[in-house]
């Protein structure tokens, strides 16, 4: 079966009215104001005590899971990269002049899923703001220099994230778990690829029309400001920009037939390391998945679970454990990850974590934990969305996920309704041996041998 | 010239200061202290105006204020229910006695984490859960800040807990070997391994403070860290985390009867703790290089010398604004980025700092509560492909140099000064760095920081920002430190100061070619006897 994006754009377009208002709770005390624009552009406004200080974030529903042509990985990264270099209006440097006369905090990030921009600072600078977002999203321009220039600032990227086990682990586990689908790749991209993106001048120019377009974007607009003024100037200045997303088809990921197993020899001291993952579902607005994970996560691995207890504490075998999960379209993958003290614990380390995930299939879930998970994620959101920029961001990633700009809403009431029997079919169903993928990492260094 | 003996690794790299016994640091075979010919940067035109006064020999250690024991500090905001704690101890790892280099990171880390005597780690955990509550520490060089957060509806279980974790905690012995060999494995497996960047850094601390106590790693030395006992950080604890040495912040929804709960419960802790280290002055030491060989892909680069200004003087806010213009953390707008990333593709990012800079996680902002008597201006430079090492240095001297010599254009002056008028508000943001800016100002002497410092910036001109630079910026002063696998033929490179000349794979303007002339052959302030390889396995060993 092949998962088509046009569907996704369906849904999203079916699920939100042009023009809605979703008030706050007390877990969530913030009221979203959204519209959509008739060139399909989602507009979010929030307002948020902040005394003059804005957030500015627009999402882009791309991310290296788009990346479908060979030799194309990374792309959606290195255009991130891209996106900050001018347009004929505004050619490079301007947009730093502008912005930096207003003193913003400007940056952007890629995932698997997404690409989300963010810009934040003075309320006072928002209509140049406005102008100068939409200007680069409708009119983006580079020369082929500056776009061979940028490759190397992203293989430099590539380097400094290499010196730690952490990208070889999460490129081999994809590499083990994925055989067609683009979730094989990490959002850096293979290293050959990331090698010749000085080549793909053209290619890059496919990309922006392909994907910077409205009915792709959303915008998410935090903090103090005039409500009426910005929707005027929003309007003004990204009414006009008229492409279309053009889809491309993922290809969808066979079944797993059985375990997996992938290992990496470490050419540095380090910990071992030792990973299980599962094949799991999307998360979606119409299932429970991405919540129950979410919980699985803290049940399984959080501060007081039994096997933080046992295996860090009173054991003290591991140094931490803990899960690399984050909410994907597609299905991808759950994890908990141990990082071993010392390469002779392993297996009773991934026999422990075997043993609490067969506990749970057996129903021997502890309800008042799963209680104490639903707490910790009310009180931990409240307390995690201290300022504009860590609301606006937060919503911009569960919207870009579930394509819906009160994702984030969605996501949390999920949680609050998560049950114990919930859990228990979940594992049943998912965490099995035959989804199973096992990665083993162990430092062997010329000069000591092996494990330091 | 003749090649002088190189400092011994262990001086260089893992020697601590002495917490009790304060003296000048006293090494045979340091090189005095310098100030370097003019000559050291002869490419250099002739200056248009009389040269800048010539550096101190040593930087002075000027005590910073000390407020009174366990002074309040209220950013009282009834528009949120979280309320944040923020205790702020005077005390860091300056406080290390020698052979225990780690052990006031180590006892903070073991009383946030390690439970009280009425709760085991486990239980301790297990009671912050469900609030969600925050409860953690940070040491520095000077100072240890006990941070707490809380939503409202539990704040008299957190009260307690927060408090008891200062006033009772367990220091348990099983605990302290588990924090223990986790903070020995920073040093050797994220320190030294997974953390080139990181380790530059810390290289360059331990060259620019040789034999004083900044000299260490905060986290400690391996040897130093399996030193320590129970007694020891039982000892520490009440020598101090004690009321003389602690400021109290509270911020959020807070009354009168918290701020009487919070002082009343704190004065159990001991009224007196050890003398304060009295800190030996730093020798302005120039020109000095240590190369970390280790096997990595690339080349990362830190730079700096130790200056005597520091928050409170008045040329502060001039040389803040002049290294923003620089590189300002992790912004676009810095002249290193745009010259050395933008045009030139040499790697992810450089930066410039006019005070000691740790970035606070999940921000782009310098951490607070990390104040030092002695400070130091640097610039980092992101790891590059290792032949581009020495040009990538070059090009950072370069700019460096130019800015000294030439100052800031108007126009650009302009542009920086409504950024830092904006990008300073952005650094109050929570309630906890509102907190810690407070404090900060409370051991600087300038309180309400941050707005002095966008009132300073309307003052400001071009001309006394340029008079600031010449009598502070000292690109000839510059130490470096780097982390590559050819360390021996970057020390060539260095020592031979041979161009260095760079290619591209892309067409460049004529004007960028020829300054890369003048870069490639700039002479670095390094001196070929001053220059040491030392392998990664030495790095804070003892």
């Amino acid at each position: 079966m092949r998962r088509l994006l046009p569907l996704l754009l369906l849904l999203l377009g079916a699920a939100l009215p042009a023009a809605a208002q979703s008030g706050p709770t007390a877990s969530f005390p913030y009221t979203l104001a959204t519209e959509k624009l008739p060139n399909g552009l989602t507009v979010v406004r929030v307002p948020y005590p902040s005394q003059g200080i804005i957030a500015y974030v627009t999402l882009v529903r791309v991310g290296s899971r788009n990346e479908v042509e060979p030799g194309r990985t990374g792309f959606a990264h290195f255009f991130e990269h891209m996106m900050f270099k001018g347009t004929k209006n505004n050619p490079e440097g301007t947009r730093e002049r502008i912005m930096g006369t207003f003193g913003y905090d400007d940056n952007a990030f890629t995932a698997d899923d997404v690409t989300v921009y963010y810009s934040y600072g003075p309320a006072a600078g928002l209509p140049q703001l406005i102008e100068i977002e939409a200007d680069r999203f409708r009119n983006l321009e580079y020369a082929e220099p500056t776009f061979q220039t940028e490759a190397l600032a992203v293989l430099g990227e590539y380097h400094k994230n290499a010196a730690a086990p952490f990208l070889k682990m999460e490129e081999e586990l994809n590499a083990t778990a994925f055989t067609r689908h683009t979730y094989r790749h990490t959002t850096m991209g293979f290293y050959e690829d990331i090698k010749a993106m000085p080549q793909a001048y053209e290619y890059s120019r496919t990309f922006f029309e392909r994907w910077y377009t409205p009915d792709n974007t959303m915008l998410f607009i935090v903090g103090d400001f005039d409500d009426a003024q910005v929707m005027k100037l929003v309007r003004e200045h990204y009414g006009p920009w008229n492409r279309k997303a053009t889809p491309v088809a993922v290809p969808a990921e066979p079944p797993q037939a059985g375990p997996r197993t992938a290992h990496i020899d470490w050419p540095q001291p380090t910990q071992p390391r030792q990973v299980l993952a599962w094949r799991t579902p999307a998360a979606s607005t119409t299932t429970p998945d991405a919540a129950l994970q979410t919980v699985l996560v803290d049940y399984l691995t959080g501060p007081t679970s039994p096997a933080y207890k046992s295996l860090v504490l009173d054991k003290q075998l591991v140094e931490s454990i803990g899960s690399d999960y984050t909410e994907h379209r597609d299905p991808h993958l759950f994890t908990l990850t141990a990082t071993l003290k010392d390469e002779r614990h392993r297996d009773p380390v991934r026999l422990a974590l075997l043993k609490e995930v067969s506990n749970l299939a057996a129903g021997r879930v502890d309800a008042a934990r799963v209680k104490a998970i639903q707490d910790n994620a009310r009180y931990g959101t409240l307390m995690s969305l201290e300022t504009p920029r860590d609301l606006g961001i937060r919503l911009a990633w569960y919207a870009g996920i579930l394509g819906t700009p009160d994702g984030l809403q969605r996501h949390l009431q999920n949680l609050s309704k998560v049950t114990p029997g919930q859990l228990q079919d979940f594992t049943k169903k998912y965490l099995t041996a035959n989804r199973l993928i096992l990665l083993s990492l162990t430092p062997k260094t010329a000069s000591t041998g092996g494990t330091k | 010239m003749k090649t002088r003996a190189l400092v011994s690794l262990a001086a260089l790299l893992g020697l601590a200061g002495c917490a009790s016994t304060p003296k000048p640091p006293v090494d045979p075979n340091a090189p005095p202290p310098a100030v370097p010919a003019s000559s050291a940067l002869e490419q250099a035109p002739p200056p248009a105006q009389p040269p800048p006064p010539a550096r101190p020999e040593a930087v002075p250690a000027v005590p910073l204020k000390r407020p009174k024991p366990m002074e309040l500090v209220v950013l009282a905001r009834p528009d949120t229910p979280i309320v944040s704690f923020r205790l702020v101890f005077h005390t860091g790892s300056v406080d290390d006695p020698k052979g225990k280099e780690g052990l006031t990171d180590l006892t903070a880390t073991l009383m946030a984490q390690g439970g009280t005597q009425k709760l085991t780690s486990a239980q301790l955990l297990e009671a912050l859960y469900p609030m969600a509550a925050e409860l953690g520490s940070y040491t520095d060089k000077e100072f240890t800040a006990f941070s707490g957060r809380v939503h409202k509806d539990f704040l008299p279980r957190f009260l307690e807990l927060f408090t008891d974790v200062l006033l009772n905690p367990r220091l348990d012995a099983a605990e302290l070997e588990r924090l223990r060999a986790n903070a020995i494995s920073d040093v050797e497996n994220g320190l030294r391994s997974a953390n080139d960047e990181a380790l530059g850094k810390v290289a360059l601390d331990a060259l620019l403070y040789q034999g004083h106590p900044y000299a260490h790693y905060v986290g400690g030395t391996v040897q130093g860290l399996k030193a320590i006992t129970l007694d020891d950080v039982k000892a520490h604890a009440r020598r101090v985390f004690t009321q003389d040495r602690l400021v109290i912040g509270l911020a959020g929804p807070v009354d009168d009867a918290l701020k009487g709960a919070v002082t009343s419960r704190l004065a159990a802790l001991p009224a007196q703790g050890a003398p304060r280290v009295e800190l030996p002055p730093v020798p302005t030491t120039a020109g000095r290089a240590v190369i970390v060989q280790k096997s990595t892909l690339s080349t990362a680069i830190s730079m700096g010398y130790v200056t005597p200004v520091r928050r409170g003087d008045p040329d502060f806010f001039p040389l803040a604004l002049a290294f923003s213009h620089l590189g300002e953390h992790r912004q676009f707008l810095g002249v290193l980025f745009n010259e050395l990333r933008e045009q030139r593709g040499l790697n992810y990012g450089n930066y410039a700092y006019a005070e000691h800079f740790i970035e606070d996680p999940g921000s782009t902002y310098n951490r607070t509560n990390i104040a030092r008597t002695q400070q130091d201006h640097t610039v980092w430079i992101r790891p590059v492909v290792p032949t581009n090492g020495a040009f990538a240095t070059r090009g950072a001297v370069y700019f460096l140099d130019r800015l000294v010599k030439e100052g800031i254009p108007q126009e650009r002056f302009e542009l920086m000064r409504g950024y830092l008028q904006g990008y300073t508000r952005l650094w109050e943001q929570t309630d906890q760095r509102r907190l810690g800016y407070a404090i900060d100002g409370m051991f600087h002497g300038t309180p309400s920081f941050l707005e002095q410092y966008r009132q300073a910036l309307t003052k400001m001109t071009p001309q006394s920002l340029h008079e600031a630079l010449r009598r502070h910026v000292h690109p000839d002063a510059l130490n470096f430190a780097f982390v590559t696998q050819d360390a021996e033929g970057l020390a060539q490179a260095l020592r031979s100061g041979q161009p260095t000349p760079i290619s591209y794979a892309s067409p460049k303007t004529p004007e960028l070619l020829k300054q890369d002339e003048a870069i490639s052959s700039f002479k670095l302030p390094v001196r070929a006897d001053a220059i040491q390889v030392v392998p990664v396995q030495t790095v804070m060993e003892k």
